[in-house]
């Protein structure tokens, strides 16, 4: 690790971005640069930082024969008796995946799932479904760009959460999914690992969430993120799983695994349980190691450069939510936040006090996001420059963040934007969010701490946090060697 | 104060008459006229609720030539009733309400206290369910609950009636599942 030199790394590559109605209307709907292309910016593998994280089979751009070879190889002892070759079954698959790397990874599993179960069960009413976040229209934009509705003849629908509902009943009273997710004799639960918001789920039945928020109307999203705490919210989505109703059509579930450096692998099977902790054991070991080398970082301005919302968007192959949080430590459950989601306005006594986002957070250049989530302590939290008069439009007409455009400024084009943040920030380490898995893309100045920094952060939590995150999980320590 | 700078409007030619867009808006502030549906601009708040269940794409957003204001003052009613209020749902005055519109729940129970009876009047008050529409949907059903408000549900998809919180959860189920936190997680809420 200590024989890596800046000198010797690399111009990166970041993800593509998919043109979106959610997007800036730039004539082409791309930027028109890319924070890889500014003077400086280097690509830093994470895999010279910490050699131990999981080696990838996919990054975005590779052959996608190893991710059809993976679900096929991971549905093997999937037990699929209960589809016979009469009965409906819904493919549940949510827009998170499709953003992953660009998308064909994931649209690669689904597809490799739809044909092994009409080959292994004579079953021929495989339907697709999407959800979504809150970008109403986004499952249409999906459909269109990666041909799914020619992939499954038409058998293709949006699930929204303002469809019409199913009422499920719980142990906590009844709660509500959407029809269009449950309206087959089965489901098969399509996710992936990433660890995406790990302020919310706290990698608690992480491979169940889905069932309250993806597959489920708005009332049940707001009891699972309003009513219920930090931790506690988790319930939600195991209460609606493990219900007679989900019970009854579930039939296995599939996840793309990922760590910081791609797609690591696929993983199935009838029981979610197994599944949740293994990808539990992957987070810890790969995206725990990220985010301690993030809480490292002391300064710098992030410019956020990709499809989707900025808190979902990847740099170093780790959302950025994950550097905004940082400097608490998410996967310990001892550890409550209060910034986001849980309409908290004050930390509990005892916890550390913490600002909607990370202090060393000290600007952020806002180059090209999606609408679709509320944000705000984005910009009034800390320094925000919007790239583009399209950019500012987009904040601007924003429901979600209304009042966001009179926090910001905008700057005309890229460079002036990071030169106005730099001086606003006093400093030299710029990392930037811009889909890419494998590397982190930043400057010179910043590769160089992180170079320093990454041994103590692989230390840190190999030997005091990993085994703390293991007990209170109920895990044998050994379990993770 | 939430200012709201857009509405949706239907383009007739292009509505079906489906009813979607009916079902889907929390002020109710469409109908069907000769199966046609009228948004009452009056009452929408710009969510675009109807415009992404619209298979048609038969609704858009429009520019306000006059943007509507939306607030309630919550100095302006009696503080003590506000806390009980906001006690009996276990929601602390300053929780958010709504994050997008950037509201506290002591404006939902001071737009309760000024006569909002329903959902959609608390939407109408105070500008929330403008945005995401989906946060603050059981948080303005606990405060109108805990006020004792009977609440209609009138269309057969448009809201439903489940606030479930941590304080509904048996104690079976607390002692079942001890890994989540149900009881340590109620002292994050309410400090009162």
């Amino acid at each position: 690790m200590s024989t890596l030199a800046v000198a010797s790394l690399k111009k990166a590559r970041p993800s593509y971005i998919r043109k979106s109605m959610y997007g800036p209307a730039t004539p082409t709907g791309q930027p028109e640069m890319r924070a890889s292309d500014l003077p400086g910016m280097v690509a830093l593998p994470v895999q010279a930082l910490f050699p131990d994280i999981p080696k990838a089979i996919y990054v975005e751009g590779d052959d996608l024969a190893p991710i059809r070879k993976a679900t096929a190889e991971a549905l093997a002892n999937v037990n699929m008796d209960k589809i016979q070759p009469d009965s409906s079954v819904n493919i549940l698959t949510s827009q998170y995946g499709f953003m992953i790397m660009g998308g064909f990874a994931y649209r690669e599993m689904v597809r490799t799932i739809k044909e092994i179960v009409e080959q292994r069960t004579g079953c021929t009413d495989i339907r697709l479904r999407i959800a979504t976040g809150f970008r109403l229209k986004e499952p249409e934009e999906i459909i269109k760009h990666y041909e799914l509705d020619k992939m499954f003849n038409g058998k293709v629908s949006p699930a929204l959460y303002i469809d019409r509902a199913v009422e499920i009943d719980t142990p906590i009273g009844k709660l509500m999914g959407i029809h269009k997710i449950y309206n087959a004799d089965f489901i098969i639960h399509v996710h992936h690992g990433e660890l995406r918001e790990l302020d919310m789920h706290r990698m608690i039945s992480r491979t169940m969430k889905p069932f309250s928020m993806s597959y489920a109307r708005f009332e049940t999203r707001s009891v699972h993120h309003m009513n219920f705490g930090p931790r506690s919210s988790n319930l939600i989505p195991r209460l609606i799983f493990e219900s007679p109703f989900v019970q009854k059509k579930f039939t296995f579930g599939v996840f793309m695994a990922a760590s910081p450096q791609g797609v690591v692998g696929v993983e199935a099977g009838n029981d979610l349980m197994p599944i949740d902790r293994r990808l539990m054991l992957l987070a810890f070991k790969s995206y725990g190691k990220i985010r301690e080398l993030y809480n490292e970082i002391k300064d710098c301005v992030c410019i956020i450069d990709g499809s989707g919302e900025p808190r979902y968007m990847v740099g170093g192959g780790t959302t950025f939510g994950n550097l905004t949080e940082a400097e608490l430590d998410l996967f310990d459950l001892d550890t409550v936040p209060i910034s986001l989601g849980f309409g908290l306005y004050q930390p509990p006594p005892t916890q550390p006090k913490l600002k909607a986002v990370n202090p060393a957070v000290k600007a952020l250049v806002m180059n090209h996001f999606w609408t679709g989530v509320p944000q705000m302590e984005l910009a009034t939290a800390c320094p925000m420059i919007l790239v583009g008069d399209e950019m500012h439009k987009l904040v601007k007409e924003d429901c979600m963040n209304i009042t966001m455009a009179d926090h910001v400024v905008t700057a005309q084009n890229l460079p002036a934007a990071l030169r106005f943040a730099k001086r606003i920030a006093q400093t030299d380490n710029i990392i930037a969010f811009d889909g890419a898995y494998g590397a982190i893309t930043c400057s010179e100045a910043l590769a160089d701490h992180l170079i320093k920094r990454a041994p103590i952060a692989n230390q840190r939590v190999e030997e005091e946090l990993m085994p703390k995150w293991l007990r209170q999980r109920g895990f044998d320590p050994s379990e993770a060697l | 104060m939430v200012q709201i700078n857009y509405r949706a409007e239907v383009i007739p030619e292009k509505c079906t008459g489906c009813v979607d867009c009916v079902f889907v808006c929390p002020t109710l502030a469409i109908k069907m006229e000769s199966r046609k549906a009228v948004i009452d601009e009056s009452k929408c708040v710009a969510c675009q609720n109807c415009i992404g269940i619209c298979c048609d794409d038969a609704i858009v957003k429009l520019e306000r030539a006059v943007p509507v204001e939306r607030e309630v003052d919550y100095t302006t009613v009696n503080q003590d009733r506000i806390l009980e209020i906001c006690k009996r749902a276990n929601i602390h005055p300053m929780q958010w309400l709504c994050l997008c519109t950037s509201t506290r729940a002591r404006e939902g129970a001071a737009a309760i206290l000024q006569g909002a009876k329903t959902p959609e009047d608390m939407a109408l008050m105070t500008g929330t369910r403008s945005g995401c529409t989906v946060y603050c949907s059981m948080m303005s059903m606990r405060l109108l609950k805990a006020a004792g408000i009977n609440i209609p549900l009138s269309h057969k998809w448009h809201l439903f009636d489940t606030t479930q919180s941590l304080w509904d959860v048996p104690k079976e189920i607390i002692d079942k599942y001890a890994g989540y936190f149900l009881e340590e997680d109620k002292d994050v809420f309410r400090k009162f």
